[in-house]
């Protein structure tokens, strides 16, 4: 047992003022003095994301001290430089379940950095930016990236940069839901995917561009971008009445909607909040893969899928009974999967490969770590996987995948 | 949300009236071992134990779905565990304050290495919420992950606790 706190974890005055019949009053109050997550310095959140930029750098966003934090290895992830503070004055940040900072590079060395900052009520937050041109000695000062500046859901932040240099972030957004309240009309099924785009490197963003209504709440989203300069979004959706299978849609730079796609077909009926977001890479013939949870009747567990119109091709269970948080990557036809699955005294790190693009595997364990553990990342970088996994024990550990 | 709360502070003030005896101050650390206490508490006595989070939308309903069950069924121990890390104990009393679960027992996670925890608590659950286990008096336990149906746990309610 790392840290587990055997007293009585006693709570403020809050809870003793509620006793005292004083709730409405008091929750008003709290909504601005609720403190946030993810802001204990001594130990740090373990979320964590990591991308080799055009050289095979490897740099991660991760938290340090309190701070947004990036680190560099220039060997793949054998040694780490010192953490360079992205943000300058201590920010809370969501890091609980699905969410993690998020790191991406511009072809010409740029640095980009998004996270969420929880605002005062709960489901809330802000998705802010930083980025540096210098090569990580100094960032802008953080900035939020939507319009909306209302005190609602806007989290779960993703980040892709297309062929072009822009940069595109995605969030889940509750403003449809909080309109439709407000209008007192009927409730608003789950959230709503939006996104920004940036066409000079972080300077500015224009948006917000709706993707999709009626998203899941609290999962993250998949991007890939495409040839065409368009990144496509995936992420678990809230079909009528309450399906959380996974949808597709394609972000173009002019912000124009695109079609959403139903590419899931588990038929998840819940009302329930999965934290476990799909990951999504494309092959060299066009097809896309995919990762993803669902617990579905039919399919429960941590799934494997070809995506294709009206279906998924190849579907099949990733890893045992306690698999969770999987990532895939691609190159050209090879296709990794990583994931982590717990036997009781670790996690341990896994990883399935297929030469043939998804028609056969096999299996390898990587890694296994007695204490917390991020979800692992999968990176492919000229030919060659790594496996990002930020652990207690070893801090953005990176393992090489044959 | 307001008329959210103006509904918690009329509920709460019924139950204040009814005199429910319950402790909402403390809330206990739950780790690995704190399963098996919690069935040693209740030994041969049914109880719902019901793990949530402050990131979970459809926990927050379920707040006011406990809130209603604990005063028509006093007797029944509801088991309230946030899954939420030790770090969050400030975010999780600025939910239970807001989303007011009524007089029942309050746990929060108090490992961070969640697995461990939750492997603890059922092999099979992979951390989505909100996720609740029905305990009859045999301790054979009805796992359910999502939103719950407000019938069937009345019904459970019932014939649970023998009272109609």
């Amino acid at each position: 047992m790392i840290d587990a706190k055997r007293r009585a974890i006693a709570l403020g005055g809050g809870l003793a003022a509620l006793a005292a019949g004083l709730p409405a009053a008091f929750a008003q109050h709290a909504d601005h003095g609720m403190p946030a997550k993810g802001t204990d310095a001594a130990r740090p959140d373990l979320g964590a994301t990591a991308a080799f930029d055009a050289q095979g750098v490897l740099w991660a966003a991760h938290k340090d001290g309190g701070y947004i934090t990036v680190s560099r290895s220039a060997d793949a992830g054998r040694s780490w430089s010192k953490p360079a503070r992205v943000n300058n004055s201590l920010e809370a940040t969501d890091m609980g379940a699905d969410s993690r900072p998020k790191i991406a590079l511009g072809a010409g060395g740029e640095i980009y950095v998004t996270w969420t900052r929880p605002l005062g009520k709960p489901f809330t937050g802000a998705i802010r930016f930083a980025r540096s041109l210098d090569g990580g000695r100094s960032f802008s000062a953080p900035v939020t990236v939507h319009a909306d500046r209302q005190e609602i859901t806007h989290r779960f932040d993703a980040m892709a940069v297309n062929n072009q240099g822009q940069l595109f972030v995605a969030w889940i957004d509750k403003r449809d839901g909080v309109a439709a309240a407000r209008a007192k009309g009927p409730e608003y099924r789950g959230a709503a995917v939006y996104y920004a785009v940036s066409d000079d490197k972080g300077a500015s963003f224009r948006g917000d561009y709706k993707l999709a209504e009626h998203s899941c709440e609290c999962c993250r989203i998949a991007l890939h971008p495409q040839d065409d300069g368009s990144v496509l979004a995936m992420w678990r959706h809230v079909f009528a009445p309450n399906i959380r299978d996974h949808a597709l849609a394609r972000m173009t730079p002019d912000g124009r909607p695109g079609e959403v796609r139903r590419v899931t077909f588990d038929d998840w009926r819940v009302d329930v909040c999965p934290h476990h977001g799909p990951s999504l890479d494309r092959d060299a013939d066009g097809r896309l893969h995919a990762v993803w949870f669902t617990q579905a009747l039919k399919n429960s567990g941590v799934c494997y899928g070809r995506l294709r119109d009206g279906g998924v091709d190849l579907q099949r269970r990733v890893g045992g009974a306690t698999a969770e948080h999987a990532d895939l990557a691609i190159s050209g036809n090879r296709v990794a999967v990583a994931w982590k699955e717990f036997d009781g005294e670790r996690s341990r790190l896994r990883a399935m490969i297929s030469d043939d693009a998804g028609e056969h595997w096999r299996e390898r364990e990587l890694a296994a770590t007695p204490g917390a553990s991020d979800h692992p990342r999968v990176l492919a970088r000229a030919g060659a996987f790594h496996v990002f996994w930020n652990t207690r024990r070893e801090p953005l550990l990176t393992v090489a995948l044959a | 949300m307001r008329t959210l709360c103006k509904f918690a502070g009329a509920a709460l003030a019924l139950l204040l009236a009814g005199g429910a005896a319950a402790d909402p101050v403390n809330i206990r650390p739950f780790d690995a071992g704190s399963m098996s206490a919690i069935r040693a508490q209740y030994a041969g006595k049914p109880f719902v134990l019901a793990f949530w989070s402050t990131t979970c939308e459809p926990c927050r309903k379920e707040m006011t779905l406990w809130r209603g069950l604990k005063l028509r069924y006093p007797q029944m121990p509801i088991v309230l565990v946030s899954a939420d890390g030790p770090a969050d104990q400030a975010a999780v009393t600025a939910f239970l304050m807001r989303y007011n679960p009524g007089p029942v027992q309050h746990w929060m996670f108090a490992d961070e290495f969640s697995e461990r925890v939750r492997y603890s608590v059922d092999k099979s659950w992979r951390g989505e919420m909100p996720r609740t286990y029905f305990f009859d008096a045999a301790h054979d336990a009805a796992a359910h992950s999502g939103l719950l149906d407000r019938r069937m746990v009345e019904q459970w309610f019932r014939n649970n606790t023998g009272r109609h």
